[in-house]
């Protein structure tokens, strides 16, 4: 029987346990990325992350997609931080000096990234320094005030990271659970099988005593 | 968004005196203007096929009918969230150059231009030119693009937090 599980992905539930955790890796993984975002970066992490599990079952293998998602958004969240920083720097130089009207703020808020990421030309530099200089600041200064600025939205961003973080640990139980749960009942189902090849040993010794 | 200052103000000043829809169907629109992300609306999982195709892949983790059923909807709830969390990073609330960028104190005049038909006061005058100065206030406090995506998805944390520990009570005392 096959069921429409999600963006089109079929999954046949009387296939294998392994085939299943294939088809079902698109569904709950279903990475939605950004523009700038490699797709193979992200699968080959999804990867890694069920090489590590001994034989995954379906549910484990959406948990651990789960897992890699929030691994995802910290990365993101991360990056968010230092743009948030840049972007208060951008508006407090764009304040302090004297084109906070107009289109001054856009063009030097993209020369000023492009200044921190080492890859300004010529005249974004000249634009970056001639703002410093207007406002009177050195770019540690206005890093400075920057961080002070954005200092809410930072947190706010800190927020987001430790709330993934928190996800992470709830799947990391969840998985944890599984395996014990798993180990538990084939551990039980050996112990099972040892008592009942003992008892039908006994029973045949029994057997052997009666007939002779 | 017109580029004229004088346009923008005459724009926003008249849309101040509107008293919202009137037809049915403009009624009906405005009336989904405060919808975010819906995830305060209670989801229905169990008539979906997502969530009979993930109980039957469950059922044969040696997992009670009613642990399935409740990992399902788990399972099913925090992508939602994460859908919900996606969407709400990637649009964020647009920018309103025009009101962050506008210079109020030049727009004076402009302001007495607009009230002067009606009539009106000097006190008329300062109280537009000061609700127009508190909605600039508001605008630049918003921030950036970064700043408001960072403000909006911090509002969904609670519902991640919900639909986390929901699924993960539903695995352990499965």
């Amino acid at each position: 029987m096959l069921y429409n599980v999600h963006f089109g992905i079929y999954v046949d539930v009387a296939m294998p346990v392994e085939d299943k955790s294939k088809s079902l890796l698109p569904f709950l993984s279903s990475p939605k990325l950004l523009p700038n975002e490699s797709e193979a970066e992200f699968q080959s992490g999804l990867q890694s992350l069920l090489s590590e599990l001994d034989n995954p079952s379906p549910l484990a293998v959406a948990l651990v997609s789960q897992l890699n998602e929030c691994l995802w958004w910290i990365r993101r969240h991360t990056v968010d931080k230092e743009l948030l920083l840049h972007e208060s720097m951008a508006r407090l130089l764009s304040r302090e000096g004297s084109n906070w009207m107009g289109s001054g703020n856009s063009a030097l808020s993209v020369a000023l990234e492009h200044y921190l990421n080492g890859s300004a030309q010529k005249d974004q530099a000249a634009l970056v320094e001639e703002a410093l200089i207007d406002a009177n600041l050195t770019l540690s200064d206005l890093r400075a005030k920057g961080f002070k600025d954005a200092a809410r939205h930072i947190k706010m961003v800190d927020d987001l990271i430790h709330r993934q973080h928190q996800t992470i640990r709830h799947l990391q139980w969840s998985i944890d659970s599984i395996d014990y749960k798993s180990r538990l009942i084939r551990r039980m189902d050996l112990e099972l099988a040892a008592l009942e090849s003992k008892q039908s040993v006994k029973g045949a010794l029994t057997l052997d005593d009666k007939s002779s | 968004m017109t580029t004229n200052p004088r346009r923008n103000l005459t724009n926003r000043y008249n849309a101040l005196k509107s008293t919202g829809p009137r037809s049915v169907a403009g009624k009906r629109a405005s009336s989904q203007n405060s919808r975010k992300h819906g995830l305060n609306s209670a989801p229905d999982f169990e008539s979906s096929s997502e969530y009979r195709a993930l109980v039957e892949l469950i059922a044969g983790e040696e997992f009670s009918a009613f642990a399935c059923a409740d990992i399902a909807a788990g399972l099913l709830d925090c992508r939602r969230v994460m859908d919900a969390y996606y969407d709400t990073y990637t649009s964020p609330e647009p920018i309103d150059e025009f009101l962050r960028d506008a210079n109020m104190r030049a727009s004076n005049p402009i302001f007495s231009e607009l009230l002067s038909p009606s009539g009106s006061e000097p006190q008329d005058l300062r109280e537009m030119a000061a609700f127009f100065a508190s909605m600039q206030r508001q605008e630049r406090r918003k921030g950036g693009p970064v700043s408001r995506r960072s403000a909006n998805t911090h509002k969904l944390i609670r519902y991640q937090r919900n639909g986390i520990a929901r699924l993960s009570r539903a695995v352990r005392q499965g």
